[in-house]
C-alpha cells in the first residue's frame, strides 16, 4: 500500500509540473485583467509581451467580464499557473474566485501586482494583505497606516487622510532601499523613472512587507516631498508577492512601460515570486540617476542593432548607442576575443562611407584605448582627413605608445 | 622689483633650507615674521589667481579674509566677465585701480612676477598651468583633484620637487578639527589595526541630455577654454558643468577624491602609497552630454592588507565621508563636524606623547601663507595629493575597462595590461603639450 501512495504522489507531482510548466518548460503565466481606469487592453498586453520576452513564461490574458457584467462567468483555474500578474482595479470577484485566488497564493503561488491593482478590492481582507500597501480614495485609517519615507528613514503614519496632490506625470526618481534582494541586486541605487503618474500615498496592514524602492515625489515638481512606496514584495502563506506601482500606461504604452527601469523590475519580479531567485542579469539599457532610459517598441537593444545604428550619429542626435556600446566594452572585462569583436565590428562602421563625420569621432575615441593593432591601418587612413585628424592623432598617439 | 626680488629669493632659500628636514621643530614665532601684526607692504606675498570661477573667487575670499597679510595683483581667466568681476574683488580690496589682468596664462605667467599663485582650473587643465607654473619656482594654491591623468599627476608631483617649492593643496579638510582629530585616532590605532575603510562620496545628478550647438559667447576664448582636450562644439556647457563630461573630469569621484579619500589615506598612513589591486563598476548615464559615471563602487587592495572601498554614499552605511574600521570599532567622519564611533568612547581616547601627532593647521589659506614665510612642508602637500586623486583616477581605469587592475605603487605602472595602461594618459590636442621638468 505504501509503495502505491508514492507511486501516486510522484504521478501527482509530475502531473503539477506539467500543467504549471508549458512543454517547453516555461512557468504559466495568467494577466488578470478586463476592469480599470487605465487602458487595460494596452497594458496587458505590454505585460504579456514583457514575460514572454525574458523567455521564462507562457503567458495567458484572462479578462474579467465588463463592468455591471456577469461576473459568476468568471473562474479563473489559478492552480494551473505559477504566476498570476493582476492588471486590474474594478468590481469584486465572486466569493469562490476570491476563495481560490487565496488559496492559490497560500500554496505558494507567486503574483505580481501591477500598477492600479494596488488600488484594487479595498474590502477585501486578504487582498489587503497581500498587497501590503494599497492606494486609491477606498481605503481609509481602517485599512492600516500610510507608509512612506522622508529624508531616508520609514515612516508609518497613523494620520487619517495624507494630502496627495495630483502629480503631472513625469520622471521621477527611483530610490533602491534594499539592495541585496534578488530583485534589486546589482541596481543602480538611483534611476530616473520613464513620465509616469507618481502614485499618491499607501496605507495597508503592511505585514510581511519589504519596501525595495521608493519613487522621490519631488516638491520642486509638485509633489509631496515624500518617497512613496514604488516597488515592494510581500510574504503571504508560502506564496511571494511582488507589487509594483510603476507603469500607468498612456497611449499605445508610453514611457512608463517602455522605462527599461519598469522593465527590468517587473520581469525580475516575475521570476522572482515564481522561484525565489533571479536569473537575469541588469541589462546594458538600465537607467541612472542622470537619464531615464527607454525601449521604444520595447526592443532590447543588441550589439548588431547598436553598431547599426551608431554610423547614423550626430552632433544634435543622443549619444544613448554609443554609451550602450561603452557598456558592452565595459562588459567584457577584458575579454580578448569579445573585445575584439567589438573592434571589428567598429572599424566596419569606421570604414563605411555613410558614417557620419561625429560617429567616427567617437568610434576614434573609443578606439584609442581598447582597440589593438586591427584598427591601426584603418585610424591611418583617416589621419589626413582634417575633420577627423584631431580624433585620429588622439587615437595613434594612444595606441601607438604601448605597442 | 626689488622688494618682489628679495623676498622671492628669502622664499626659495628658505624652502631650500628646510627641504627634507620639516620634522624639526616647526613652530616658528610668529613675530620672526611679522605674522598675526600689522605688516609692512614689503612683507606682503604677493599672489595672482588663475581661474577666477566659483572655486577661484571662493579661495580668493579666504586669502582676502587674510588682511594685508597677502596682495594680489593679477588674475587670469578665458572669460572676460568673470575677469572683470574678480578684477573688481581684488580692486576693492585693495583700494585701488590696479588689478592686471589677463585672458591667457602664458602671458600670466611671463610678466608677473608672483610669490604664490593660486589655481583653480577644470581638471584637464592642470598637467600644463600647474606644471608651468611650478617651473616657475612659484608658490601655489591649488585645486584637487591635482589632475585628469595619472602621468599628469606624476609630472606635477615631479616639478615641484625639483623645483623645490611650496604647494598646498585644496584639500582643506585636513585643516578642519573633526577630520584631524579622526584620522589621527585611526592612525593611532584607536579602531585597532585598520582592515578596511570605506570612503563615501557624492550620487551624480541629473543630467541635461544633449543640448544643441550654440555661438560661443563674445566673453569667453573657448579655444583656450579646451585647452589640451579634443576640440568639440560649444553647446552653452563650460562653468561648473565641466565636472559632469569625462574630457574634462571623472564626475563626483574625481571631484571628491581630493577630500575623503585623502582623509582616508591620512589617517591610515596610505598618504605616499597607492593600492596594489583595483576592481568595481560604475554606473554610467545612457544618454546626453554627461557621460562620468553617476555611481561608483570599487575595492582598493593595498600592499599592507587594507582594503578601501570607494562608492557614491547612497550605498553605503555611512553615508558621505571617511569610516575606518579595525578590530576594536570604527571612527567616521564626515562634514558638517561629523565625527562619530562604533563606540563613544573611542572618541574620549587622548593621543599620548609618543604617539602619532598628525600635522595640525587651523586655517588652510593661512597655512599655505606661512608655509611660504617658513619654507616649511603644507598640510596638504602635494605627493598625498597625487595619492589620493590617484586611487579614484585607478578606479575609473578600473570601470572603464571593466578589468581587476593591478598597480605598482612604487613603480607607478599598472602591470601586464598594455590596454588598461594607456588610460593612464591622455595625448594633448595640437599645440598643446605637457610641459618638461
Amino acid at each position: 500500500m505504501k509503495k502505491q501512495y508514492i507511486i501516486l504522489l510522484i504521478v501527482a507531482g509530475i502531473f503539477a509540473f506539467f500543467t504549471t510548466c508549458s512543454d517547453t518548460g516555461k512557468y504559466k503565466a495568467l494577466i488578470i485583467t478586463g476592469q480599470a481606469e487605465h487602458d487595460w487592453q494596452t497594458s496587458s498586453a505590454i505585460l504579456k509581451k514583457l514575460l514572454d520576452q525574458t523567455g521564462l513564461f507562457n503567458t495567458r490574458i484572462l479578462s474579467t467580464p465588463e463592468k455591471g457584467g456577469e461576473m459568476s462567468a468568471f473562474n479563473p483555474a489559478f492552480s494551473k499557473y505559477r504566476l498570476v500578474v493582476l492588471d486590474y482595479n474594478g468590481e469584486p470577484w465572486p466569493e469562490n474566485v476570491k476563495t481560490a485566488f487565496v488559496d492559490y497564493v497560500n500554496k505558494g503561488g507567486g503574483v505580481v501586482v501591477y500598477n492600479e491593482s494596488g488600488n484594487a478590492f479595498p474590502d477585501w481582507k486578504e487582498y489587503n494583505q497581500m498587497i501590503g500597501l494599497g492606494g486609491g480614495e477606498g481605503r481609509d485609517q481602517s485599512a492600516g497606516p500610510y507608509v512612506y519615507f522622508r529624508r531616508n528613514e520609514m515612516i508609518i503614519d497613523t494620520t487619517a487622510r495624507l494630502s496627495a496632490p495630483a502629480v503631472p506625470s513625469q520622471e521621477f526618481e527611483i530610490r533602491n532601499k534594499i539592495t541585496d534582494h534578488p530583485v534589486t541586486a546589482g541596481l543602480p541605487a538611483r534611476w530616473l523613472h520613464g513620465s509616469d503618474m507618481l502614485s499618491g500615498p499607501m496605507r495597508g496592514p503592511a505585514i510581511s512587507l519589504d519596501i525595495l524602492a521608493t519613487a522621490w515625489s519631488d516638491p520642486r515638481a509638485q509633489g509631496s516631498g515624500r518617497e512613496e512606496p514604488a516597488l515592494m514584495v510581500i510574504a503571504y502563506g508560502k506564496g511571494k508577492i511582488f507589487h509594483t506601482t510603476l507603469g500607468y500606461p498612456q497611449d499605445g504604452g508610453g514611457p512608463a512601460l517602455e522605462c527599461t527601469g519598469f522593465i527590468t523590475t517587473f520581469q525580475r519580479g516575475a521570476e522572482w515570486v515564481v522561484t525565489g531567485n533571479v536569473t537575469q542579469p541588469v541589462p546594458l539599457d538600465f537607467p541612472s540617476a542622470a537619464a531615464a532610459s527607454l525601449r521604444p517598441g520595447l526592443v532590447v537593444p543588441t550589439p548588431g542593432e547598436v553598431m547599426k545604428n551608431l554610423g547614423n550619429y550626430d552632433i544634435q542626435k543622443s549619444t544613448r548607442y554609443f554609451t550602450l556600446l561603452q557598456n558592452y566594452i565595459r562588459q567584457a572585462g577584458g575579454d580578448e576575443k569579445s573585445l575584439l569583436n567589438y573592434e571589428k565590428m567598429m572599424v566596419k562602421v569606421l570604414k563605411a562611407p555613410e558614417t557620419t563625420v561625429e560617429a567616427k569621432k567617437l568610434l576614434l575615441r573609443e578606439l584609442s584605448w581598447m582597440g589593438s593593432d586591427y584598427c591601426v591601418s584603418a585610424i591611418r587612413d583617416l589621419a589626413g582627413n582634417a575633420e577627423l585628424q584631431g580624433e585620429a592623432e588622439f587615437a595613434l598617439a594612444r595606441l601607438e605608445a604601448t605597442k | 622689483m626689488l622688494r618682489k626680488t628679495s623676498r622671492r629669493a628669502f622664499v626659495k632659500r628658505s624652502a631650500t633650507a628646510v627641504a627634507g628636514a620639516f620634522v624639526l621643530p616647526q613652530i616658528v614665532p610668529s613675530s620672526v615674521f611679522g605674522m598675526g601684526g600689522k605688516l609692512a607692504p614689503s612683507d606682503r606675498i604677493i599672489i595672482g589667481a588663475i581661474g577666477t570661477g566659483s572655486q577661484g573667487m571662493s579661495n580668493m575670499r579666504d586669502f582676502l579674509r587674510l588682511g594685508d597679510q597677502l596682495q594680489f595683483v593679477a588674475v587670469c581667466d578665458v572669460d572676460a566677465l568673470r575677469l572683470s568681476k574678480a578684477r573688481e574683488t581684488v580692486d576693492g580690496a585693495n583700494k585701488n585701480n590696479d588689478c592686471r589682468t589677463y585672458m591667457d596664462y602664458r602671458e600670466f605667467l611671463e610678466k608677473e612676477k608672483l610669490d604664490a599663485v593660486s589655481i583653480a582650473l577644470p581638471d584637464h587643465w592642470h598637467g600644463i598651468i600647474y606644471t608651468e607654473t611650478i617651473n616657475k619656482k612659484v608658490a601655489v594654491y591649488g585645486e584637487k583633484p591635482i589632475s585628469r591623468t595619472i602621468a599628469d599627476g606624476q609630472t606635477i608631483v615631479k616639478a615641484c620637487r625639483k623645483n623645490n617649492t611650496i604647494w598646498q593643496t585644496g584639500s582643506w579638510q585636513r585643516s578642519l578639527p573633526n577630520f584631524h582629530r579622526g584620522a589621527e585616532l585611526a592612525i593611532n590605532g584607536r579602531v585597532g589595526k585598520i582592515s578596511h575603510i570605506e570612503v563615501g562620496l557624492p550620487d551624480g545628478g541629473r543630467g541635461i541630455g544633449t543640448p544643441p550647438v550654440k555661438d560661443v559667447p563674445p566673453e569667453l576664448d573657448w579655444d583656450m577654454w579646451l585647452g589640451p582636450a579634443l576640440e568639440v562644439p560649444y553647446r552653452g556647457v563650460a562653468h561648473w558643468d565641466w565636472r559632469w563630461i569625462l574630457d574634462y573630469s571623472g564626475g563626483q569621484l574625481t571631484d571628491w577624491a581630493g577630500h575623503h579619500i585623502d582623509i582616508a589615506n591620512w589617517g591610515a598612513g596610505l598618504e605616499n602609497t597607492g593600492p596594489v589591486e583595483i576592481s568595481g563598476t560604475g554606473v554610467y548615464p545612457v544618454d546626453g552630454i554627461f557621460n562620468a559615471p553617476v555611481e561608483y563602487d570599487f575595492i582598493c587592495k593595498y600592499a599592507n592588507g587594507i582594503e578601501m572601498r570607494v562608492a557614491n554614499s547612497s550605498r553605503l552605511i555611512h553615508g558621505m565621508g571617511t569610516t575606518w574600521y579595525g578590530e576594536l570599532g570604527w571612527v567616521h567622519t564626515n562634514r558638517g563636524n561629523q565625527l562619530t564611533a562604533s563606540d563613544p568612547g573611542i572618541l574620549e581616547e587622548v593621543i599620548g606623547e609618543n604617539e602619532i601627532k598628525l600635522y595640525k593647521s587651523e586655517n588652510h589659506w593661512q597655512n599655505f601663507i606661512d608655509c611660504i614665510r617658513t619654507g616649511r612642508e603644507t598640510i596638504s602637500p602635494i605627493e598625498g595629493a597625487y595619492r589620493a586623486i590617484s586611487v579614484a583616477l585607478l578606479g575609473e581605469i578600473a570601470m572603464t575597462t571593466g578589468e581587476t587592475i593591478k598597480w605598482d605603487p612604487e613603480k607607478e605602472v599598472i602591470i601586464g595590461n598594455p590596454r588598461a595602461s594607456r588610460l593612464l594618459s591622455r595625448p594633448y590636442r595640437k599645440p598643446w603639450t605637457l610641459p618638461t621638468v
